[in-house]
């Protein structure tokens, strides 16, 4: 059993009708959730305050923020990230932005003030923003606020990171940190945005070796990411012996999804969700903080989330969905067919150079696992 | 790129009466493996590791001893560079000798000195990610304009270029942009429909 922390208030970070980050993702997944004949309670967060953002973000940059939110031209906003077309800003986006904060922050709290152990942000999970500049689709961290606060009483954190970009914002808040160990898988950034995540970035000062990062490559299937996530995650997780788990769980590293070019299927998302869980059982007592993140295929994150949902409240995950569901969002579907929760089985043909890939993300990972030895023992 | 944008300027030197066994400790010292020789403020020499691994080998005829001394193992005949020399005349001169160091002169005296690691350097910075991006890569043909008409492509959809890498290749030149979205494949797709051959992102190998 799950918290859920959803409020209405989420819909307003919404950056464009033609903006992938949609607010009608997360709302597509527990409209099926409940489609399917569960009753969500959710917890509706406060929106975090200023002096929360100010744990994380430089003055100057939320002073930014702020003014652009309030209508304010600034000459700088784009060397700050911000009035890009990947991180557009409108008048009150200050607020919808600390609203996703606070849902992260209460998720949290529940948390550090022991009244959950497992606990669902169905939001957030904006982990491009750095603590003084905005960058993909990201304006203020969620999670490294979360993080802060966790640290703050007394609970180390092991952030994981499962988006297909590298979480790098979060990274960046924390690289000297000795409380906080991030791990982020993703499509190498040789390839895809942000373009760092390279093995040799291992954290600074008392925070080395404690920022890892497994790059992989374009079109990395299922079975190779779970192999290799099966090779670093639980040892490094032992290693370092955290209070908590606080999840980045992104759904677009799905083979459906337009802006990556890794190829998960919703199997491999059941897997990994549950192999997470059972990392916060063996390591944290159970103690876990999972947020949304990227997933740009309506179609895929939709179902990914479900399955999300479903598995952190034990609940069994069904082959149909409802026509009902179907029929309600098939125009913003664009004609995709969801009669079925998971993916076709096989989903895709063989890929031809499937074999090279997973060799390769082998000896990536084995590398970054040398390289972590000295830290471990 | 200058020579002097890339050279280390804090030059650790030694005299042609230092003894090999003073030599070696400095390199290990500082984790270095070419020192300039000056004597009387001029440059006279360079010695490096492999000098002295030379000189002290078992293997040589007539092997040094730790208090031989550094004029007897060193090279006198010394290239250098000038610190506004182009990168590429520094590293072509380092790459047709095959050496590991110029020392860089302004006159006689030594301001600096470039090493294969500089340059390694400079290597990673003309192609790293400093600004959070995406990449996109272009195979343009080898004609005016071809440049000019990708940028302006990419600037109509408002969206900023941190770095360009373009290298010839075949009659053709390959082009690799960092700019600053996550929508590459979005970017790309508007690429190819104006005609541009876009190395990456390719197409999905399956069908979605």
């Amino acid at each position: 059993m799950a918290e859920l922390i959803y409020g209405p208030s989420y819909r307003a970070y919404d950056l464009g009708p033609e903006h992938p980050f949609s607010p009608e993702r997360q709302e597509m997944a527990l409209d099926l959730v409940a489609a399917l004949g569960h009753t969500v309670q959710r917890i509706e967060p406060e929106p975090a305050t200023r002096e929360e953002i100010l744990t994380v973000h430089d003055e100057g940059y939320v002073r930014a923020v702020e003014a652009l939110s309030a209508g304010e031209p600034l000459d700088d906003a784009a060397a700050l990230g911000l009035g890009t077309p990947d991180t557009p800003v409108f008048p009150g986006i200050d607020l919808a932005v600390r609203s996703l904060v606070g849902g992260t922050l209460t998720g949290a709290r529940l948390v550090s003030e022991g009244r959950a152990t497992r606990v669902l942000q169905f939001g957030g999970g904006l982990h491009h923003a750095h603590p003084a500049r905005a960058s993909g689709f990201c304006v203020y961290n969620d999670l490294a606020v979360a993080i802060k606060h966790l640290t703050a009483n007394g609970l180390w954190v092991s952030y994981i990171d499962i988006d297909v970009h590298h979480g790098d914002g979060v990274q960046a808040a924390f690289y000297k940190d000795d409380k906080v160990q991030t791990i982020s898988l993703h499509e190498s950034g040789q390839y895809l945005f942000p373009g760092t995540g390279a093995i040799h970035e291992l954290g600074d000062g008392m925070g080395r070796g404690l920022k890892i990062n497994l790059p992989l490559e374009p079109f990395t299937d299922a079975q190779s990411y779970l192999e290799v996530f099966e090779m670093l995650v639980p040892r490094a997780v032992e290693a370092f012996g955290p209070h908590v788990l606080v999840v980045q769980a992104g759904a677009d590293a799905h083979f459906d999804d337009p802006l990556a070019d890794l190829a998960l299927t919703t199997q491999a998302y059941e897997k990994l969700y549950r192999r997470i869980l059972d990392l916060a059982d063996q390591f944290t007592e159970g103690r876990v903080l999972v947020t949304l993140g990227g997933g740009y295929s309506l179609h895929a994150a939709a179902r990914v989330w479900t399955i999300l949902y479903l598995v952190m409240n034990d609940l069994p995950v069904p082959g149909a969905i409802p026509k009902a569901w179907a029929a309600k969002w098939a125009e913003r579907l664009g004609g995709k067919t969801a009669a079925t929760l998971h993916d076709a089985d096989p989903p895709y043909e063989r890929l031809p150079n499937r074999d090279e890939i997973a060799q390769r993300n082998q000896v990536v990972a084995k590398r970054l696992i040398d390289a972590l030895m000295p830290y471990w023992f | 790129m200058f020579v002097r944008d890339i050279m280390t300027t804090a030059v650790i030197t030694v005299a042609p009466d230092a003894t090999l066994e003073q030599v070696c400790e400095i390199m290990h010292a500082r984790n270095i493996r070419h020192l300039p020789v000056v004597e009387g403020g001029r440059l006279v020499g360079v010695i490096t590791d492999r000098d002295v691994h030379s000189a002290t080998s078992a293997l040589c005829l007539t092997p040094s001893q730790p208090k031989g001394l550094v004029r007897e193992a060193m090279a006198k005949e010394v290239k250098t560079a000038h610190a506004l020399d182009p990168v590429e005349d520094a590293a072509r001169t380092m790459r047709s000798l095959k050496i590991g160091c110029l020392p860089v002169l302004d006159g006689e005296t030594l301001v600096g000195i470039i090493t294969g690691i500089d340059l390694l350097d400079a290597l990673l910075r003309l192609t790293g990610v400093d600004q959070p991006s995406g990449r996109i890569e272009v195979r343009l043909p080898d004609r005016p304009g071809g440049l000019a008409r990708l940028t302006a492509l990419i600037a109509d959809r408002l969206l900023n270029v941190h770095s360009i890498l373009t290298y010839p290749e075949g009659g053709q030149v390959r082009t690799v942009l960092r700019v600053n979205t996550l929508e590459t494949r979005h970017l790309a797709e508007a690429l190819r429909g104006a005609g541009f051959e876009v190395l990456w992102p390719v197409d999905k190998p399956w069908r979605s």
